[in-house]
């Protein structure tokens, strides 16, 4: 398979035509974006991996200033949402957006902008976090670059420049959208388009409310909202979006329900920003509004539900790609683990299960589980299916992507049940009353399992990134017959 | 109709984040901390701890360095004096803890349940934390490390020092990081007991123990040496020859802030509000 044979029909021929006559996407944004993506997935990763040295008592900076774990954690946590998501949501949108609404993004130059911008403020948020300049809102650790309670900039003010740089984002794709706003949108627009102004909305409302007004109680109710908001109507939306883009397209099908894509897309609308005070049950803010975020969390599960019966009965038929096709391998995994996750939400939301496991490590085994096994497995899975795709060479190695699937599915599955494990004995530990220390001293076994866990994880994303870089520089043809074995047809 | 932008961005997208925000951020907001003004930070600085008082004593060196320190550790200085450093101790105390993110491992919300109150004390109601320093709220998320909501008070100045210097030299097998930058090398006064003495109270007379707060510069220590020299009762005159100064490590004045606002914690709540029953 080292040349170009005859493209079978369909999307690659489509894919050509389209390119060769009107180049509607950007190729080399889409390819920034990712490679950005990728990248700043192995920074975060990194500190991740630092951060947990701590607790093994071997973290090798321990005791200089600026690489203080409490300051790398929040770098492991910022990179991932400011760096790797956004940088990998951007690349689909590049992708997406023009070939929805059959219109170019604004503007090329906005783009390198848009680029620059983004990769400056997650820069410039990691090392205002080394120098001390955090800001106590959590996923919004972002530098406000105001000395604090005044207005005198001491830094960089970075949460201004996150405003700017989305509505940049919204001006880019939103053109081609309104553009085309006469015709009716397909599901994935309907993620995209909400996604984009929800960022906005949630970012500002964050970052002024639990900042600057709100204190104490009904600040930790704002700051839920928002930790929920950023989740449930930014990083959910732009993750669906992507699948319902991608996976009909590759399986070469069309969605199985219509009627279950407008129930997903409305009840998330709904329900997800509704669940925001469930991080602070069991506490001062009003009953009502704890029991409305519990009840409207369990109603999200219901959701979740159809959402993955949709995407499981378009898989009906296909199921042969899960094996041939790592890019479905990856958005199915995904899937599996969101509704594990989802399921997991629902029943630890419940009071009598917070009680054990709130303030313990089964909320990062939790948070760990979305952020990475759901919307990082998607962008990767993305990410394996257009690099070939955007730089037109063969993958340098398909096996070293096998290794990357399965090192990382490994790892965070026992990072997973580890940490799962070790919250719900610290749970009842800190129930029984045991001394501080002898909860700490049984927590060492997980937290050491969890540091390998983890350097598996982060040694198949430095493959991965290695297999990215050398398909890049190698130039091998793509061959168009893996888009048939891609979508589960013949071998 | 639920296909076209409008409906998607106007219902969906404004809509429902509206709906969402009036029901868990403005409704909470508008029957608890909306009722009553925020406690400022004169307001919950007003009663001065007796462990800031006595950090003045213990780590002169760093509480010089502290906003209105000088002020507060004059003799005889007024509450007043003592009040305005403390609330801007416990002040840049509150943005260090921010800094560090002692946050993420250490929370300040005690629950009712899985018997908080026991371990860590009472649970505070809305109005306690309708204050300055919990904007941005700092309740935390992780317990890493044990509850501090009523720190404040329960362990000596000298515990957290030697504590936040070398978490394992008072906790041993805690995770804590060290956190050597908020100390800094200075002047101690020592002195060797009376050889007399020593037989009666079964001490080792060869060994110099710290009679005095770290300074930040021997002449400061060298004049409190004088000073305690000249205090000393005659049956430990011997004692006068008996004393130098010697190198330690103290607070800064971030250390010292830290300190200050780690023992100010849980020692303010709201006044019972007006006409009784809460």
């Amino acid at each position: 398979m080292s040349s170009i044979t005859a493209s079978p029909a369909g999307d690659a021929a489509h894919d050509g035509a389209a390119e060769s006559a009107v180049p509607l996407v950007a190729k080399n944004l889409v390819k920034l974006h990712l490679i950005a993506s990728i990248l700043w997935m192995i920074s975060s990763m990194t500190w991740g991996f630092l951060a947990s040295l701590q607790f093994l008592h071997a973290y090798p900076a321990e005791g200089i200033e600026w690489f203080s774990f409490g300051r790398i954690r929040l770098l492991h946590t910022n990179e991932i949402a400011y760096g790797c998501l956004v940088n990998g949501f951007i690349g689909c949108l590049y992708y997406v957006v023009p070939r929805l609404t059959g219109r170019k993004v604004l503007s090329a130059g906005l783009g390198l902008l848009v680029f620059w911008v983004w990769q400056f403020l997650t820069v410039a948020t990691s090392v205002g976090q080394l120098l001390g300049k955090t800001q106590a809102l959590e996923w919004g650790e972002t530098p406000t670059g105001f000395k604090p309670g005044t207005f005198e900039l001491n830094y960089i003010p970075v949460d201004f420049l996150i405003e700017v740089g989305a509505v940049l984002v919204a001006l880019q794709f939103m053109t081609p959208i309104v553009k085309a706003m006469k015709e009716r949108m397909y599901v994935s627009l309907w993620y995209i388009s909400a996604g984009i102004v929800w960022l906005i909305l949630t970012y500002v409302m964050g970052n002024t409310l639990v900042e600057w007004n709100f204190p104490g109680s009904s600040g930790a109710a704002a700051s839920g909202l928002y930790i929920h908001d950023l989740v449930g109507l930014f990083v959910t939306p732009m993750g669906w979006g992507m699948m319902y883009f991608f996976v009909p397209i590759i399986l070469r099908k069309p969605i199985w329900s219509h009627a279950l894509s407008v129930i997903g897309f409305w009840s998330l609308a709904f329900f997800y920003p509704l669940n925001g005070v469930h991080h602070y049950l069991l506490s001062s803010i009003p009953m009502s509004v704890q029991y409305g975020a519990v009840i409207s969390t369990m109603a999200v599960e219901i959701v979740v539900t159809t959402v993955i019966v949709n995407f499981f009965g378009t898989m009906w038929g296909r199921g042969r790609a899960i094996h041939s096709n790592l890019t479905i391998r990856w958005f199915y995994t995904g899937m599996i683990l969101y509704f594990i996750t989802c399921l997991q939400c629902a029943v630890h939301t419940t009071l009598s299960v917070q009680k054990v496991i709130h303030f313990t490590d089964w909320v990062p085994g939790h948070a760990h589980l979305v952020m990475l096994g759901v919307f990082s497995f998607w962008i990767i899975g993305m990410t394996q299916w257009l690099w070939p795709r955007m730089t037109g060479n063969e993958w340098y190695s398909r096996r070293l992507n096998h290794w990357q699937y399965w090192l990382t599915l490994i790892g965070l599955f026992t990072m997973f049940v580890d940490l799962l494990a070790a919250g719900v004995i610290h749970g009842y530990m800190l129930d029984a009353l045991s001394p501080w220390m002898d909860i700490v001293r049984a927590m060492y076994p997980f937290w050491l399992l969890r540091t390998i866990a983890g350097g598996m994880i982060l040694a198949g994303q430095i493959l991965f990134f290695w297999n990215l870089w050398k398909t890049a520089r190698t130039p091998k043809p793509y061959d168009h017959r893996w888009d048939l074995v891609d979508a589960g047809g013949a071998a | 109709m639920m296909d076209r932008l409008t409906t998607v961005l106007g219902v969906g997208g404004i809509g429902c984040f509206a709906v969402a925000f009036l029901l868990s951020g403005a409704y909470p907001y508008a029957i608890t901390d909306g009722r009553e003004p925020e406690a400022g930070w004169d307001e919950i600085a007003k009663d001065v701890s007796p462990d800031f008082k006595d950090m003045a004593v213990r780590f002169p060196g760093g509480f010089a360095g502290l906003e209105g320190g000088p002020d507060a550790a004059k003799a005889g200085a007024p509450e007043d004096a003592w009040r305005a450093a403390y609330a801007k101790a416990i002040r840049r105390g509150r943005d260090i803890y921010i800094a560090e993110a002692c946050w993420h491992c250490h929370s300040q919300y005690v629950r009712p349940v899985a018997n908080e109150d026991i371990r860590f004390g009472k649970v505070r109601s809305s109005r306690d934390d309708n204050n300055v320093a919990q904007r941005p709220v700092l309740w935390g998320t992780r317990r890493v490390g044990p509850d501090l909501t009523h720190e404040g008070g329960l362990r000596s100045n000298d515990w957290h020092a030697a504590h936040l210097l070398d978490p394992q030299s008072t906790s041993p097998g805690s995770v804590m990081p060290r956190y050597e930058w908020y100390f800094a090398d200075g002047w101690q006064v020592a002195r060797r007991v009376d050889p007399a003495v020593a037989a009666r109270e079964r001490l080792d007379p060869a060994t110099a123990r710290a009679v005095s707060g770290v300074y930040a510069s021997e002449d400061e220590a060298k004049a409190e040496m004088a000073r305690i020299a000249a205090s000393l009762p005659d049956e430990r005159s011997s004692e006068k020859t008996r004393m130098s100064v010697v190198r330690a490590k103290g607070p800064t004045p971030d250390g010292v802030a830290v300190l200050a606002y780690l023992q100010w914690l849980g020692t303010w709540e709201a006044p019972p509000k007006e006409g009784g029953a809460e």
